[in-house]
C-alpha cells in the first residue's frame, strides 16, 4: 500500500526551482516560429518608424528629405507647434471630429442593430444595405459626398430649396462653420455599420434564458434591455467605441479628399495637418514632432484599448 | 496490452503543484481508477501519461520504454475525453478512421476496421452522422469506438460518463466493463465519482492536492483508509469524523467530548489511540457501524437529531454529536424526529481513528 | 425595443407596438441616410456631363447614358487603359496581401491562444498595439526605409506596409477563434497519431474556416481602399492603384462629376460583393471570436 505523506494542503506554494527566463524561451522555441513572420513585420514596420520620428523631430530636414543634411535644432520644432494658433484650431477640431462621429455612429449604429434583431421580411436586404458604406473606399465616399455638397450643383443644398428650407443653394464644405458638421455627416455614414456590425454579433450571444427568465418576473420590454440586453453589450460596446475613437483620431482619407482641411483650416485635424506640413510645405521635423506629440495622445488611449481588445485572452496552457 | 509506471511523477504550473511525486504501477490488463476531489490533479497526471503536457519531473514507463520524451502519437495509448472532443467537421465514421489513417492503415483495412468497431459498440446505423446530431450517449459511444479501432497498450479514459445522465451512466459503466474484460486491456480511468470507482476498478487511486494519497482495491481503501481525506471521499454519505480528546483514568483509555461525556476504548484501539502525537484524536464511523438508541444504554453517547432523509428502504438520519454532524442509517421501522435526543452506540471494531494533527490513521503496532 | 421576439405579456400592446413603430420608422431614417448617397452617385454615373450640371438637378435622367462606363472600360482609348491598368493593380495588391495576411496571421494567433512562451503578452500587445497608429505617423520614415529597401515605386512597398495594418485585427480576430476551439480536440487528434502541426493543420484549420474567411476579408477591404501610402510610396502612373489613379485624374479633371461617379462605383462593386458574398462568416467570426466574453 503506498501511502503519501505529509499535509495536502501544505503543498500548494512550495519551493520549485523555476527555469530562468532563457531557459523557458529556449524550451518554448517552436512556439515562437508561429509568431515570427508576424513579429518580424511588424518590428520593421513599426519599431523602425517610431525610432524614426523620434529622431527626426529634433532635427531640421531639407525639403528634399536628404536625410545627410539635417541639423540638430534641439526642441525648437516643439515650441513652434505650441506656440502656433492652427495647433490649438487643430486640435479643437480634432476632438469635436472624434467624439461626435464616434458617439453618433455608435448610437446609430447601435439602434439599428436592435432594430433589426427581430425577424421581419427584408431583414437581410435591409442590412446588407445599411453595410455597404462601410465596405466601400473613403476615397469614393469622399467623392459621392463632395457631389452631393457641390456648391453650384450639389443635390442636398438642390432639395433644401425645392423644400424652401433655404432660399439659395447652402454653402456646405466652403463655409467655416459647416464644413466640420457636414464631413462628419459623411464619416458617420461611413462608420455606423461597423457599430451595427459589432453589436448585431454581440447581441447575438445575448442568452435567450435571461430574456425569457425576465419576462416571466414580468419586466417590460424597456427593462428587459436595460437590465439584461445592455449589461450583456457592455463588453462589446466597449471595444467597438473604442475601435470607433481610433480610428477616427487617425481619420484623413475624408477630410483630405473632400476638403483638404479648409476653408482656412477649419476642418484640419492632427492627422491631415501633420499630412500637409510633412507633404506639402516639407518641413519634416516640424511633421515628426507633431507625430511624436500624436504618440503621447495614443499611448493614454492605447492603454484602454489593449485593455479592452485583450479582455478575452483567456488561455489554456499546454497544447 | 502493457503496464504502466509512474515513478515519482511532478508536474508544475508556476509555482503550484498539479502533481507530486506520484508513483504507482498499473499492472498489465488492470483497471485502475484515479478518483479525488475537483482540482486534485487527475487529468494533470492523465495528460501526463498521454505525453499531452511535458514533465516537470519523474518518470512514465508504459510496457518497457521509458516515454517521457515521446510524442503522444508514440505512446501506444488511445484516450477517451470527459466532453468526448468528436472531431465536429468529420462524420463518426471519419471520426472513427482518424487514428488508422494518421498511422497510414490501407483503406481497405480502415474501412474494415471502422465497421469492427461500430459494430461492436452498436453505432453502425450512426456512421454518416456528424457528431452534433447524436445524443450525448451515442458521442460517448463513438469517442470510446475511435479509442478502440486502434488496439493500444493502454486506454486512458477521462471521466468519459461525467456528462450522461444518471441511467446512462450505469448502463455505460457496466458497458465499460464489460469492455474491460472482454479486451483485457490495461484502463487509467479518472472520475470523480467515487462510486464509479468502487464498482468498476480492480484498483482506486486517491488523489489530493496533487499528492496520492492512497492506491489499493477499492476493498481496501473503503476498509482501512489511510488518512481523514480518504475516510471521508470513499463511501457515501460520507464516514463521519468527530474530533475528540483522549483521556484516561484508572487505567482505562476512552475518548472525551468537550460536551461533557466518555467513550471507553476496546484494549486495541487504546494502543492506537497511544500512537498520537497530542491529545487530539478523531473518531469516525461509517454510518452503518453505527447504532442509535432512543434511550441510554452501555457505553452509548447523546446526540441531537438534525435532519431525517426517508429514502424507502432506509432512512439517513443526521445528527449533531460534540459539534460534528454524523450521519447514521436507520431501517425506516424506527421513527425519529429532528431535535430529537437520541443515544449513539459505536461498534469498537469497525470505528477508525486519526490522529487529530497529522490526519492520519493510528495504527496498533 | 425589438431585441426580445414575439411578446405575450399582459402589458397593453399599445407600448410595445410603440417600440416597434419607433424602431421601423429608425430603420427607414437610416435607410435613406445610407442608400440616397448611393442611389445618387449611380443616377450620376449614367448621366451626360451636361445633364449633371443643372440647376435645379435632373432627379432622374432624361437620356441615361453608358458613356461614362464605356470610357473608363475601353482598353481603346487612354482613360480606359489607365482606369483599368490601376484597376488590375489594385487587385494584384489586394490578392497579394491577403493571402500574406493569413499566412502570417493564422499561426500567430493560433500561436497567441495555445502556446505559453516568455514575452506572449507582450508581443500580443504591441501586436495590437498597431492599430493604434495612424498611416500619416509612418509616412516619412517608412518612405525611407522603402527607399533604403529600393521598392519605392513598387507594390511590394504597399504589401508589405498593408499587411502591417491588417494583421492585428486578423490576429485579434482569428486568436478569438482558436480560443473557442476546444484544446481537447487538438490533443485528441495527437493521441490518435497526430502531429502537433497535423492537428493543426487537420483538426484546428477547417474549424476555423469563418475565421479565416473574416480574416481574408478584412485585409482584402483594408488593400483595396488604402490611400495614403498608395498616394506616397508611388509615383509612376502605370502603378497607381484605384484610389490614388482616380484621385490623380479627376483633380485633372474636376468637372467630369458623371466619369467619377461611375469610377467610384466601379471601384466599389468588387469589394461590396466580396462582402455581401461572404458576410455571413464575418459576423460569425465576431459572434464566436472577437466578441465572446
Ligand atoms: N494549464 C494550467 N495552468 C495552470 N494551472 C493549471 C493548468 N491546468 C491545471 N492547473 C491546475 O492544476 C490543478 C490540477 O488540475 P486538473 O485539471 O488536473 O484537476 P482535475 O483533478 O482533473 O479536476 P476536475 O475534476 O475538475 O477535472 C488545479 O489546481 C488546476 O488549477
Ligand atoms: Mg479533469
Amino acid at each position: 500500500m503506498t501511502i503519501a505523506t505529509g499535509h495536502a494542503a501544505a503543498l500548494q506554494r512550495a519551493d520549485i526551482k523555476r527555469p530562468n527566463v532563457f531557459q523557458q524561451m529556449w524550451a518554448s522555441r517552436a512556439d515562437y516560429l508561429y509568431v515570427l513572420p508576424a513579429i518580424v513585420v511588424m518590428l520593421v514596420v513599426i519599431a523602425y518608424p517610431i525610432y524614426y520620428t523620434v529622431e527626426l523631430s529634433f532635427f531640421k530636414t531639407p525639403p528634399g528629405l536628404q536625410l545627410r543634411d539635417k541639423v540638430f535644432v534641439g526642441t525648437e520644432n516643439y515650441s513652434t507647434i505650441l506656440s502656433s494658433d492652427v495647433f490649438w484650431k487643430v486640435t479643437v477640431n480634432t476632438f469635436i471630429w472624434t467624439i461626435a462621429s464616434t458617439l453618433i455612429a455608435f448610437v446609430l449604429g447601435f439602434g439599428a442593430a436592435l432594430a433589426l434583431h427581430r425577424d421581419f421580411v427584408g431583414r437581410a436586404i435591409l442590412r446588407a444595405i445599411l453595410i455597404i458604406p462601410w465596405v466601400i473606399s473613403a476615397v469614393a465616399a469622399s467623392y459621392i459626398w463632395k457631389w452631393i455638397y457641390h456648391s453650384d450643383f450639389g443635390v442636398l443644398g438642390a432639395v433644401m430649396v425645392q423644400l424652401g428650407l433655404a432660399d439659395r443653394q447652402p454653402n456646405f464644405i466652403d463655409n467655416v462653420h459647416t464644413v466640420l458638421p457636414s464631413l462628419i455627416v459623411v464619416n458617420i455614414w461611413r462608420e455606423f455599420p461597423f457599430a451595427m456590425i459589432m453589436l448585431m454579433a454581440g447581441l447575438q450571444t445575448v442568452p435567450d434564458q435571461l430574456l425569457r427568465a425576465a419576462k416571466v418576473d414580468g419586466a417590460s420590454a424597456w427593462q428587459r434591455f436595460w437590465h439584461v440586453t445592455f449589461p450583456h453589450l457592455r463588453g462589446v460596446s466597449t471595444v467597438t467605441i473604442l475601435l470607433l475613437a481610433v480610428a477616427n483620431f487617425n481619420s484623413f482619407i475624408i477630410p483630405w479628399i473632400t476638403t483638404g482641411g479648409g476653408p482656412s483650416n477649419a476642418s484640419h485635424i492632427w492627422i491631415t495637418h501633420i499630412y500637409e506640413l510633412a507633404f506639402g510645405r516639407q518641413r519634416w521635423g516640424v511633421a515628426a514632432a507633431y507625430s511624436v506629440l500624436l504618440f503621447a495622445i495614443l499611448m493614454v488611449l492605447g492603454y484602454f484599448y489593449v485593455k479592452a481588445l485583450s479582455g478575452n485572452d483567456k488561455q489554456e496552457h499546454g497544447a | 496490452m502493457a503496464q504502466v509506471v509512474l515513478k515519482d511523477l511532478v508536474k508544475t504550473y508556476g509555482s503550484v503543484y498539479a502533481a507530486k511525486d506520484v508513483s504507482l504501477t498499473v499492472n498489465d490488463g488492470e483497471f485502475v481508477a484515479l478518483v479525488g476531489p475537483s482540482g486534485c490533479g487527475k487529468t494533470t497526471t492523465l495528460n501526463l501519461v498521454a505525453g499531452l503536457i511535458p514533465i516537470t519531473s519523474g518518470d512514465i514507463i508504459i510496457g518497457d520504454r521509458v516515454v517521457n520524451d515521446l510524442d503522444p502519437k508514440d505512446r501506444d495509448i488511445a484516450m477517451v475525453f470527459q466532453n468526448y472532443a468528436l472531431y465536429p467537421q468529420k462524420t463518426v465514421f471519419q471520426n472513427l478512421a482518424f487514428p488508422l489513417q494518421m498511422r497510414k492503415l490501407p483503406k481497405d483495412e480502415i474501412d474494415r476496421k471502422v465497421r469492427e468497431a461500430a459494430k461492436v459498440l452498436d453505432i453502425t446505423h450512426l456512421l454518416e452522422r456528424k457528431p452534433r446530431e447524436l445524443s450525448g450517449g451515442q458521442q460517448q459511444r463513438v469517442a470510446l469506438g475511435r479509442a478502440l479501432v486502434r488496439d493500444p497498450a493502454v486506454f486512458l479514459m477521462d471521466e468519459p460518463l461525467s456528462n450522461l445522465d444518471a441511467k446512462l451512466r450505469v448502463q455505460m459503466r457496466s458497458e465499460i466493463k464489460r469492455f474491460h474484460q472482454d479486451l483485457n486491456a490495461t484502463i487509467i480511468y479518472v472520475t470523480h465519482d467515487q462510486l464509479e470507482a468502487v464498482t468498476m476498478a480492480d484498483k482506486m487511486a486517491v488523489m489530493n492536492g496533487g499528492l496520492l494519497q492512497q492506491y489499493d482495491t477499492p476493498a481496501q481503501v473503503f476498509a482501512n483508509p489511510v488518512n481523514m481525506f480518504v475516510a471521508s471521499f470513499v463511501g457515501s454519505p460520507a464516514m463521519s469524523l468527530v474530533p475528540l480528546e483522549v483521556s484516561s483514568t484508572n487505567g482505562i483509555t476512552s475518548l472525551t467530548s468537550a460536551e461533557g461525556w466518555h467513550l471507553p476504548l476496546s484494549a486495541e484501539n487504546a494502543r492506537k489511540v497511544a500512537n498520537a502525537r497530542s491529545k487530539k484524536v478523531v473518531l469516525g464511523a461509517r454510518h452503518s457501524t453505527i447504532r442509535l438508541h432512543k434511550e441510554k444504554l452501555g457505553d452509548a453517547v447523546p446526540a441531537k437529531v438534525y435532519t431525517v432523509e426517508p429514502t424507502g428502504d432506509i432512512t439517513f438520519v443526521q445528527a449533531f454529536l460534540s459539534g460534528a454532524i454524523v450521519n447514521i442509517s436507520l431501517p425506516p421501522s424506527v421513527i425519529v424526529e429532528p431535535d430529537e435526543m437520541v443515544w449513539l452506540e459505536f461498534d469498537q471494531d469497525r470505528i477508525h481513528l486519526f490522529d487529530g494533527e497529522t490526519e492520519m490513521a493510528l495504527r496498533a503496532e | 425595443m425589438s431585441s426580445t421576439g414575439d411578446i405575450t405579456t399582459p402589458r397593453p400592446r399599445k407600448q410595445i407596438d410603440g417600440w416597434r413603430w419607433t424602431g421601423r420608422i429608425f430603420l427607414v431614417i437610416m435607410l435613406l441616410y445610407t442608400a440616397l448617397p448611393m442611389a445618387w452617385m449611380i443616377l450620376t454615373s449614367i448621366k451626360s456631363g451636361f445633364a449633371a450640371m443643372q440647376f435645379p438637378p435632373q432627379w432622374w435622367p432624361t437620356e441615361p447614358t453608358m458613356a461614362s462606363y464605356q470610357k473608363l472600360l475601353d482598353p481603346q482609348n487612354s482613360v480606359g487603359q489607365d482606369f483599368l491598368r490601376f484597376f488590375w493593380n489594385s487587385l494584384f495588391v489586394s490578392f497579394v496581401t491577403t493571402i500574406l495576411a493569413v499566412v502570417v496571421a493564422v499561426p500567430a494567433a493560433y500561436a497567441f491562444s495555445r502556446f505559453n512562451f516568455p514575452g506572449r503578452k507582450f508581443l500580443f500587445f504591441s501586436v495590437l498595439l498597431r492599430n493604434m497608429f495612424p498611416a500619416v505617423i509612418f509616412l516619412v520614415p517608412l518612405f525611407i526605409l522603402m527607399r533604403w529597401l529600393g521598392l519605392v515605386n513598387t507594390h511590394g512597398s504597399l504589401i508589405l506596409t498593408y499587411l502591417t495594418f491588417g494583421l492585428p485585427l486578423a490576429i485579434w480576430l482569428l486568436k478569438g477563434f482558436y480560443d473557442n476551439i476546444p484544446i481537447q480536440l487538438e490533443q485528441a487528434a495527437r493521441i490518435d497519431g497526430a502531429t502537433r502541426f497535423q492537428a493543426f493543420l487537420l483538426i484546428v484549420t477547417p474549424l476555423s474556416v469563418p475565421g479565416i474567411i473574416a480574416t481574408a476579408i478584412y485585409s482584402f477591404i483594408g488593400a483595396w481602399n488604402e490611400y495614403i501610402y498608395a498616394a506616397t510610396f508611388l509615383t509612376k502612373n502605370e502603378q497607381l492603384t484605384l484610389p490614388v489613379g482616380i484621385q490623380r485624374f479627376f483633380s485633372e479633371n474636376t468637372t467630369d462629376f458623371p466619369g467619377l461617379m461611375a469610377a467610384s462605383f466601379i471601384m466599389s462593386v468588387p469589394v461590396v460583393v466580396l462582402f455581401l458574398l461572404l458576410q455571413k462568416y464575418f459576423v460569425r467570426a465576431l459572434t464566436e471570436g472577437a466578441v465572446k466574453h
